[in-house]
């Protein structure tokens, strides 16, 4: 077996750490590179498919005034004026349509494409931020970020930006329009409009804000709702039906009252703007008609401006609630920028190209660490020589640094104190993807995804393995005839959707998976954990198996997993307060070792007591 | 959440093809509310009227006003304008406000019921139903169900009325023409009702996507440890990008779709227009067709998108809202398997003996659980209940709270069937303390007083000392007005473990039953529970599945249960001579406590050992 791997370089097709910009609309507009041109392209088609709509009235005044007022007919008589007119009107609205769709067609594809990119960099870039990053990051924040904030961005593209474009595009070409029928019809029929945006955009900032407060009160009810469902046995055990009947009506009335202060708004709203808007139309209808009876426009100015109007005034409602949700979108683009802009750790970077395998060679000179949280020292001054292929033991309370030595190892820790030589040369002068391929960890508990067992095996082995060597590795790892057992063998999707693995199981499937990768140094956790007598044999016999010709480090709590070790290193407090063999240890009688071993051996007395006592 | 969507578009696969019986009881929802219903059907249907009048008046404002010169005629139709305008607002404040608080009400009435029926059901079908199957029920069914009786019956009587006033009004123009118009409306229906079919297939492909990538970053963030120790990074993100490319297609497909939905159906409503104009402008000059015609006509056909837009929304999503209303109702029909006989009498005390009289258990697997189970516990007996995962342990608990009851065989109290009793009276004498405790939202007071809604706060006090879970109340930062979190998640499981032994204490029950916790909980909060334990066994008949090596040593009797059976029985001195069943997981149990506490501090084990010398 080889331990050098194929790398994929996934094809991450925009950074977005180009898309840092202070000020957020720079950031946006940083962010759309490649996708400029067509979302220009989408704005322009909207213009288009706004100014065939323009001429289509525009086609109504000509017929009106042209040709039936002063008689020009187009070839020579009303029936083919009337058919080219009519031809006129079906071409219009092809234009129209068939830019309309361009538009939507271009803005879904900017932000689609901008969504599917940005959704790959934070899959990669998230999984490469430093380990200290993870730790002090909740999940569900960071998956709030990548979700909710992420749809945000699309929408403040496809809708939003876009629907923006198409109300002030539709505006501004219509009053266009309007003011070259006549100036005086064009000022006076937007009198409101200022006036209206104002209240639309305050208006959609209140019902933004009662319709967070009725969210609020439906995730309360959900709270309940999920309490009660989980809590199923408390409620039945203290007959506690009634209570929480009650409960559950008083947030599902709340709800229904927060609902109706929102209708209730929103009944308002509409209406009042509809008389508003609908008078002002009304106020040009009749100002233009008298203008028309007065001769100082034609009748067929009159129509077109009837059609016309109402497309500068009835969509300056929407624009308040775009605006509105757009400043969603700039609040998401911030929320998102704070993850992308998280330095990453980097893989490949060392000073030292190592060639082959390790040997696997290990010495701490002085070796501190302490947390970016500065608060205390994890570990102090820990000094000690490992020559390859032996087995280090950690032995310590919970606390006392053993997971901060070895997480040094694979670099997800650095130092910050001393040296750590690696066959001789400086940890940190290795890139830490080197390190990671060599060594290998068994966690006590382990993290199994949730795919086949045959892919939890081969996970990371980073090449292609025939099904025997697998099996190979579960029979050598004894966890092969309980994976006969599952429905589809070695298929079964492990989780919520398969089968649930205990601590003991899934610490094997990673026994197999490790045995797989082949390093050449190993991290174990071997803390007690409640597995039967025959299983815990069993996963000791498949550990010895693994930790042949391997430089291995075993962290534990008994004693019996660490008598065999060549040096055992006992921390308290992130210091070494003992190293040295089993036998050396047992030789100081004050020595934490030597007691801990002393009351192991009470152990068995003690049992015997209590049986002798029992008869 | 993301598992929630995940179940529920599972489940939209598949209804029944007898809509129409499910349809019919999805309007019985409505009869209470009849008048609202009439309120808003009247209201949307005027409002719909007055929109197609509206251009009506238009045209007369031409025809009759400003053609002939008439301006008292345009200030007489203006005034009719306006009190429509007036009118249409009150019609559609009150359409808004009707519809909208009905929705909510129905939502709420819906809710209510599965609620109130889901306390009432056995916890059986709690077993066979995932919680967020059920809070989906809860939550989006009701939701869906509300909208398609209120804003579904809305937009299409809307979308009809306007169909028919429109038509109306053409044909009042010139029916020849509303004759071209009314043919072309099933072809643009048609054609709309496709589209809609097609976008919402794209829609669901893309929801069910977006649910994997939520999951995708979910695991990746939990995992992340095994990510990078196995240098998985490059390839989690090749998988991740497949993802993602599925979900490109599907939402793009669908926004191109939805872009081209309204100017296809707009273009065959234009191609009648030019049919229409081509036409009707020749029959100006017969007098059969006036200019203000003409132009009515063009308004007409252009905003007739609207109405079949919504028609085809409503019937694209109604199959869907009746497959959420089946599954309601489904829930809604399911009879609670325990329940009250006819005839129950409340248990006047649960002290008495309790008997398991050759009863037989199985799940609704059928696998047998417990065969031909005997047992006859004596008033004020402490019972410990050991043996394997999966022996039948915590069924015989669940049988004894009448959570199921026996298929065959009996379980008497006092000598009599417990099925004789009402259910409420034996669970409000029992009191249980689960293995993973659950509390609810709000403060520490709130959980402890669950046990008795009307104690007083002294007395809550007085149970949280006796549990043993005073001492740690205090040192929170609010006492007992401490909020627990959203299902006592702010504390540690050992803390909820003393808070549900106050809630029970405080419930002064006759029959006390606890599952003991296995995962280990820190050295001073096991020594309050272990003393709270007994303090709440006294004088009481005590069931607990016992861990801990103190509690089953304390235990008046000892069962052992293996596959369903009682293996052995006896007291602790009994059971330890038979070096059988018990004496092996005795051992065992008795190695595991000790050792897992020799790095941790010495202290203690002296203690351990002091008292065990005592016993």
């Amino acid at each position: 077996m080889t331990t050098t791997q194929p790398t994929y370089e996934p094809a991450i097709t925009f950074d977005f750490r180009r898309a840092l910009h202070e000020n957020r609309l720079k950031g946006l507009w940083k962010m759309m590179v490649d996708y400029r041109l067509p979302y220009i392209g989408a704005t322009l088609a909207l213009a288009v498919s706004a100014l065939a709509k323009t001429f289509t009235y525009l086609l109504l005044r000509f017929f009106a005034d042209d040709v039936l007022a002063q008689g020009k007919f187009i070839g020579g008589s009303l029936v083919t004026t009337s058919l080219w007119i009519g031809a006129g009107f079906v071409g219009l609205a092809i234009v129209e349509g068939g830019f309309s769709f361009l538009s939507g067609r271009l803005a879904a594809y900017t932000a689609e494409g901008i969504t599917r990119r940005l959704r790959d960099f934070l899959f990669d870039h998230i999984q490469r931020l430093s380990f200290s990053y993870h730790a002090t990051t909740p999940t569900g924040d960071l998956i709030e970020r990548v979700t909710s904030d992420v749809d945000a961005l699309r929408r403040f593209f496809s809708e939003q930006g876009i629907g923006m474009g198409r109300i002030i595009l539709l505006f501004v070409i219509n009053f266009a329009a309007i003011l070259n029928l006549n100036v005086e019809l064009g000022l006076i029929s937007v009198i409101v409009i200022p006036f209206m945006l104002w209240v639309s955009l305050w208006f959609f900032k209140k019902v933004t804000k009662a319709y967070e407060e009725y969210q609020a009160q439906e995730a309360v009810l959900s709270t309940t709702l999920q309490e009660n469902l989980t809590g199923v046995r408390v409620v039945k055990a203290f007959a506690r039906q009634e209570y929480e009947k009650n409960k559950f009506e008083k947030d599902n009335w709340g709800k229904f009252l927060k609902g109706k202060i929102l209708l209730f708004m929103h009944s308002m709203f509409w209406p009042l703007s509809d008389i508003v808007l609908g008078l002002q139309m009304l106020f040009g209808f009749v100002y233009a008609a008298n203008m028309a009876i007065n001769g100082e426009i034609t009748v067929g100015m009159y129509i077109a401006y009837v059609g016309l109007v109402v497309w500068l005034i009835w969509p300056i409602r929407n624009l308040g609630r775009i605006i509105v949700s757009a400043s969603t979108g700039m609040v998401s683009y911030g929320r998102l920028m704070e993850v992308v802009k998280q330095a990453r750790e980097p893989l490949h970077d060392g000073k030292y190209q190592p060639a082959g395998a390790v040997r696997g060679e290990i010495v701490f000179e002085n070796v501190s660490f302490m947390y970016s949280d500065g608060k205390s020292d994890a570990l102090k001054n820990i000094s000690f020589h490992v020559k390859p292929g032996q087995a280090v033991a950690l032995l310590g309370s919970t606390g006392s640094g053993k997971t901060s030595l070895v997480n040094l190892l694979p670099r997800f820790h650095e130092y910050t104190g001393g040296r750590i030589l690696l066959d001789g040369v400086e940890l940190k002068d290795y890139p830490r993807a080197y390190l990671r391929r060599q060594i290998g960890i068994v966690e006590q508990e382990p993290f199994l995804f949730s795919r086949s067992i045959r892919e939890n095996i081969t996970y990371g082995v980073g090449r292609d393995v025939p099904q025997e060597e697998v099996e190979r590795a579960a029979k050598a790892a004894a966890i092969h005839d309980v994976i006969l057992t599952f429905p589809d063998g070695y298929n079964t999707l492990v989780g919520e959707k398969g089968v649930t693995l205990s601590g003991g199981q899934k610490q094997r499937v990673t026994i197999a998976r490790t045995l797989l990768k082949n390093p050449r140094i190993l991290i174990l956790d071997d803390s007690t954990s409640s597995v039967d007598t025959e299983t815990e044999a069993e996963i000791r016999a498949a550990l010895n198996q693994l930790m042949e010709n391997r430089t291995t480090f075993i962290i534990a709590h008994r004693i019996q997993s660490v008598m065999n070790a060549d040096l055992i290193l006992v921390l308290d407090k992130g210091e070494v307060v003992q190293m040295g063999t089993h036998e050396e240890l047992l030789a100081d009688p004050a020595g934490m070792y030597r007691r801990i071993y002393d009351i192991q051996t009470r152990i068995d007395e003690e049992l015997e007591m209590e049986i002798a006592k029992a008869q | 959440m993301s598992d929630t969507d995940l179940i529920e578009l599972e489940e939209e696969e598949h209804t029944s093809q007898l809509t129409a019986p499910v349809f019919r009881r999805i309007l019985t929802l409505l009869k209470p509310h009849w008048k609202w219903v009439l309120g808003f059907l009247i209201t949307i249907a005027l409002t719909s009227a007055l929109d197609a009048w509206f251009t009506y008046l238009n045209k007369q404002i031409v025809d009759t006003g400003i053609v002939p010169g008439d301006k008292a005629r345009v200030m007489q139709l203006a005034v009719i304008y306006g009190v429509f305008q007036l009118l249409q607002a009150g019609f559609v404040f009150t359409f808004i406000y009707l519809a909208g608080v009905l929705g909510e009400r129905v939502q709420y009435d819906l809710r209510k019921m599965l609620f109130n029926h889901l306390q009432d059901l056995s916890l059986s079908y709690y077993a066979q139903n995932a919680v967020g199957r059920l809070i989906a029920r809860v939550t989006s069914d009701t939701g869906r169900v509300a909208d398609l009786l209120t804003w579904g019956v809305v937009d299409t009587t809307w979308a009809v009325m306007n169909i028919i006033t429109s038509v109306t009004f053409m044909a009042l123009i010139n029916w020849r023409l509303a004759l071209i118009v009314f043919t072309v409306i099933p072809l643009m229906l048609f054609i709309a009702v496709q589209f809609r079919k097609r976008i919402l297939v794209e829609y669901r492909t893309a929801r069910r996507t977006n649910s994997k990538i939520t999951g995708a970053f979910n695991e990746n963030f939990q995992g992340v440890r095994v990510v990078k120790a196995l240098l998985r990074e490059d390839e989690n993100t090749r998988e991740f990008q497949g993802l993602t490319t599925q979900m490109y297609n599907a939402s793009y497909r669908a926004a191109w779709l939805s872009a081209l939905f309204l100017p296809t159906v707009q273009i065959i409503a234009a191609l009648a227009l030019g049919v229409i104009v081509g036409y009707g402008g020749t029959q100006i000059q017969v007098g059969m067709m006036t200019i203000g015609g003409i132009q009515a006509f063009v308004s007409y056909l252009t905003f007739m998108m609207w109405p079949i837009q919504d028609l085809a929304r409503v019937y694209a999503e109604m199959q869907h809202s009746i497959a959420s209303a089946e599954r309601i109702f489904k829930l809604a029909d399911t009879p609670p398997e325990v329940h009250d006989r006819p005839g129950a009498v409340p248990a006047e005390t649960l002290m008495g003996e309790i008997e398991f009289d050759h009863v037989d258990f199985f799940y609704e697997d059928r696998k047998p659980v417990l065969t031909d189970f005997t047992l006859k516990v004596k008033p004020g007996e402490t019972i410990a209940l050991v043996g394997p995962t999966g022996g039948g342990k915590s069924t015989i608990v669940n049988l004894l709270c009448r959570f199921y009851e026996p298929r065959s065989g009996v379980i008497r109290i006092n000598g009599r069937d417990y099925r004789d009793y009402t259910l409420a009276s034996i669970h409000s004498r029992i009191g249980i303390v689960l293995q993973t405790p659950h509390l609810f939202s709000g403060s520490v007071r709130d959980n402890i007083r669950y046990g008795r809604l009307e104690a007083a706060d002294e007395e809550i006090v007085e149970a949280a000392k006796i549990a043993g879970a005073h001492d740690f109340i205090v040192t929170l930062e609010k006492g007992y007005d401490h909020n627990v979190g959203e299902g006592g998640n702010l504390l540690s499981v050992g803390q909820k473990q003393l808070i549900s032994l106050a809630r029970a204490v405080l419930a002064r029950p006759e029959l006390f039953i606890m599952d003991e916790a296995t995962s280990s909980v820190d050295t001073l909060t096991e020594a309050l529970i272990q003393k709270g334990m007994e303090n709440l066994m006294q004088g009481r008949t005590s069931f607990v599945i016992a861990h801990r090596l103190s509690t089953i040593r304390r235990a008046d009797r000892i069962l052992v249960i293996e596959n369903g059976r009682i293996a052995e029985q006896g007291t602790h001195a009994e059971l330890l001579k038979l070096r059988g069943h018990y004496y092996r997981l005795y051992t065992q149990q008795f190695r595991h406590e000790l050792e897992a506490r020799y790095g941790v501090a010495e202290e203690e084990m002296k203690e351990e050992r002091e008292a065990l010398a005592a016993d």
